[in-house]
């Protein structure tokens, strides 16, 4: 079952046009999935200044409130500084330089944005919180995950700029690279589980363990998987794309306003995205955390269901975008050439001796 | 091969120490955040050891402050000021009111009202040279060996640029009218509109309208008077009279005389050379339609204040009109009430004369009544006008005629018997020159 799916059998019994039932089945979700990005950008900036501030022992915004709710405890102020911040940059001016080429600049933010978006169809929010559900939903993600990679390129030969250039190519490089790693990884949990789909990778988790702790071969591709994927995000220690010492801001130096906020929370999506994708395939999905401990009776087992699915699937979620945030502010930035190093010499012969191992794993247990 | 694991080894270990770093400085966070919400919290002034003890060396140069319950206005640290940032008004209350200023800690009695004691500590270079003259040590940089009077202010600062200027003056608005200080505060409302105005009007580019306004709000006689140009004569017809009327003006406007005085030098100068002619008197008479307008609005009385009835002189007269007049202006009463109050008041103590009469009826030039008599008065009288002593060139001689063209004016003369007192006058006092002899001459005829 499917959020789409549950759409249209609703609809169906109120005896709907079908263009009509069609259009809405499409337009809700997407309302949805953008409301989503929204509330996850705002609330992950927030998340993010605070967590820097106080691990460089600040204290992050602490003036602006929200409805006359200040935080006004120590360490919970400036709770409305990012929707100061939304609507301040929502009302900025659109700047497109004179010399850029402008439909390919203005068409670029909208690729990388759309390329987000459309990847959130294919990930599950809890069980039946899935906008549709394909037969080869990782596959999908992986696939859709990689499109954004074209708007990076496009608007960083628009804009003109050697900076632009600069970073675009250097993006382009790091996530093509880093596309290997993951999809390699992705593949333990198909060969484990012996299916693409959603469903079936979490159900064979919940009926039998959590993938992390499968195997050790799992555990070390949980880690290849997380990693990989922050550098596809573009975020430190993987920002050589916009490294702001070196290249100003990277593929976005030239935008501003709309189009750049566009970008932005197209990479804090992405971060959900991963975080997502980490959780339901690795950390055993909707399921609790408490049937990792055999301490507690079955019968008082009620924190599974599909409203605590949502929670447990968030939460989880939630702790690895904090991981992300934590290692954000913890490493420096890395070499190119170090970049690459990880990918090609580390990771992806670690995923590809990782694939034997779970095979032979498998066959053997 | 080895190297490479050694790698990931050192990779992952080192990948931990800089979590683990992080992540305690988070946990750790109310112990470790070094911030501190400025307007809100502020550090302490750290205890100082610089070998002397604080208490004895005016060194300490931090913000000036004044305590005002001793302060006299004598205005001695206003003058020490290099910078001029501080200003202060005073007002000395008039002896009828009993108003009392206080004793100062020193045990002196105030004796003026200060209703504007500010400091403008931009300006202020803590030069510490108003501290040594003021006599009652009121004025003082706050901190080190004025800890007891006042804590240590080192930091003052502000959300605007006109916070810095303190004003230090504590007199409220009763108290300084009280003191007789109306118009000052007066004078410090219409300044303080004034700049509100200003501010208004900031960053607003050339607006027209503006200006019109203000060119209306200026009387239309000026607008009028200003168009006064030697080329106003251009319209008659006689060379003569022409060149004649021409001639004066540009004598005269070098020498400064105002328009109305122009124009009536001229009727005068054609009169005398037998041009004056009804074209020239039509045209002297729509160049003065805006002088004569002017002069009416000049005959408004001026306010009615108890300075109006200094010119009596009789002393006893004087102190109790001033008396009458400041008990009734406290109690609100208009001024011709006022006015009233007093004539019978001096009929009452027998003072009435017919000096004070004249005062009054001058002061209370509102009256209608009072003004048709006097109109009544000089049309009977056809007194001629004192604007033709003007033409005089002696000073002195201007001066003399003019105060006994008053005088008489006053004692109901006519006009032979002015001019003949003029012209004695003028002989006793070695005055009498051929020009001013041909002005009254002039005026004789005229009449």
């Amino acid at each position: 079952m499917s959020f789409v799916d549950i759409l249209i059998n609703t609809f169906s019994a109120f005896n709907l046009n079908y263009t009509l039932m069609l259009l809405l089945a499409v337009i809700i979700p997407g309302l949805i999935i953008f409301l989503l990005m929204t509330v996850n950008a705002i609330v992950a900036v927030y998340m993010e200044r605070k967590i820097s501030a106080f691990m460089q022992d600040r204290l992050g915004p602490m003036e602006v409130g929200l409805f006359g709710f200040k935080g006004g405890k120590k360490f919970w102020g400036g709770i409305g500084q990012t929707i100061a911040d939304a609507i301040k940059l929502l009302s900025k001016e659109d700047i497109i330089p004179k010399d850029a080429d402008k439909f390919m600049m203005i068409l670029a933010p909208f690729i990388i944005f759309i390329a987000s978006f459309i990847t959130f169809v294919g990930v599950p929010l809890s069980e039946n919180f899935l906008i549709s559900n394909f037969n080869v939903g990782v596959l999908y993600i992986l696939a859709m995950g990689s499109v954004g990679v074209i708007g990076i390129i496009l608007a960083g030969w628009a804009s003109n700029n050697k900076w632009s250039l600069y970073g675009a190519m250097r993006a382009a490089s790091q996530i093509i690279s880093y596309e290997i790693p993951i999809g390699l990884t992705l593949l333990l949990p198909v060969i484990v589980s012996g299916g693409l789909d959603v469903h079936t990778i979490v159900n064979w988790q919940l009926e039998n363990r959590w993938l992390i702790i499968h195997s050790p071969f799992t555990f070390i591709a949980f880690f290849i998987f997380f990693v990989s994927g922050i550098a596809e995000t573009n975020r430190v220690p993987f920002d050589i794309p916009e490294s702001e010492s070196e290249l100003v801001a990277g593929w976005m130096t030239e935008y501003s306003g709309f189009r750049w906020s566009l970008f932005f929370l197209s990479e804090y999506t992405n971060m959900l995205i991963i975080s997502l994708v980490a959780s339901f395939v690795f950390l055993g999905g909707w399921g609790s955390p408490l049937t990792l401990i055999d301490v507690i009776p079955n019968e008082y087992m009620y924190l599974d269901g599909p409203i605590w699915g949502f929670f447990w699937l968030l939460a989880k979620a939630i702790a690895l975008i904090f991981v992300m945030m934590w290692f954000r502010w913890t490493f420096p930035r890395l070499r190119v050439d170090q970049l690459m190093y990880l990918c090609w010499k580390v990771f992806i012969p670690f995923s590809i001796a990782n694939m034997l191992f779970v095979g032979i794993w498998e066959v053997l247990f | 091969m080895r190297d490479y694991f050694n790698n990931i080894y050192v990779g992952l270990r080192s990948f931990w120490k800089g979590l683990s770093l992080t992540f305690n400085h988070m946990k750790n966070k109310e112990d470790l955040v070094a911030t501190l919400q400025y307007p809100n919290e502020k550090w302490p002034i750290p205890e100082r050891n610089i070998g002397y003890d604080m208490s004895e060396y005016n060194v300490v140069r931090s913000r000036l402050h004044v305590d005002m319950d001793d302060c006299i206005g004598c205005l001695q640290c206003e003058r020490a000021c290099p910078v001029d940032c501080i200003k202060i008004d005073t007002i000395k209350p008039s002896k009828d009111s009993d108003i009392d200023c206080g004793i100062t800690s020193h045990g002196t009695q105030k004796k003026l009202v200060v209703p504007r004691f500010t400091i403008d500590m931009t300006e202020c270079m803590y030069c510490n040279l108003c501290v040594y003259p003021c006599p009652e040590e009121c004025i003082y940089m706050v901190g080190g060996p004025n800890e007891n009077k006042h804590e240590m202010d080192y930091e003052f600062s502000q959300y605007t640029r006109d916070g810095l200027i303190f004003e230090f003056a504590t007199a409220t608005d009763d108290e300084i009218i009280s003191a007789g200080g109306e118009d000052y505060l007066k004078q410090r409302d219409s300044k303080k509109s004034n700049l509100k105005d200003g501010e208004e009007l900031k960053g607003k580019e050339f607006v027209p309208e503006i200006i019109e306004k203000a060119k209306k709000t200026t009387s239309s006689a000026s607008a009028k008077a200003a168009e006064l140009t030697h080329k106003s004569f251009s319209d008659l017809d006689d060379k003569k009279q022409r060149g004649l009327a021409k001639k004066t003006f540009l004598l005269l406007k070098k020498k400064g005389n105002s328009d109305a005085e122009i124009l009536e030098a001229i009727e005068s100068e054609l009169k005398g050379k037998d041009l004056f002619s009804d074209q020239a008197k039509e045209l002297l008479v729509s160049l003065s339609g805006g002088g004569a307008q002017s002069s009416s609005n000049s005959t408004s009385m001026p306010e009615l204040t108890h300075k109006s009835f200094s010119d009596l002189d009789d002393k006893k007269q004087r102190g109790l009109a001033k008396k009458t007049f400041l008990l009734l202006k406290k109690k609100g009463n208009s001024d011709t009430e006022i006015l009233k109050a007093i004539e019978a008041e001096l009929k009452e103590k027998d003072l009435f004369n017919d000096q004070v009469k004249e005062l009054l009826v001058s002061l209370s030039g509102d009256s209608n009544n009072t003004r048709k008599e006097e109109e009544n008065i000089s049309d009977s009288a056809e007194l001629f006008d004192m604007k033709k002593l003007n033409d005089i060139d002696d000073k002195v001689a201007r001066g003399l005629s003019k105060k006994i063209y008053i005088k008489a004016k006053k004692d109901d003369k006519t006009s032979e018997e002015i001019l003949v007192d003029i012209e004695s006058s003028l002989k006793a006092s070695d005055k009498l020159s051929g020009n001013v002899l041909d002005i009254i001459n002039n005026i004789r005829e005229s009449l």
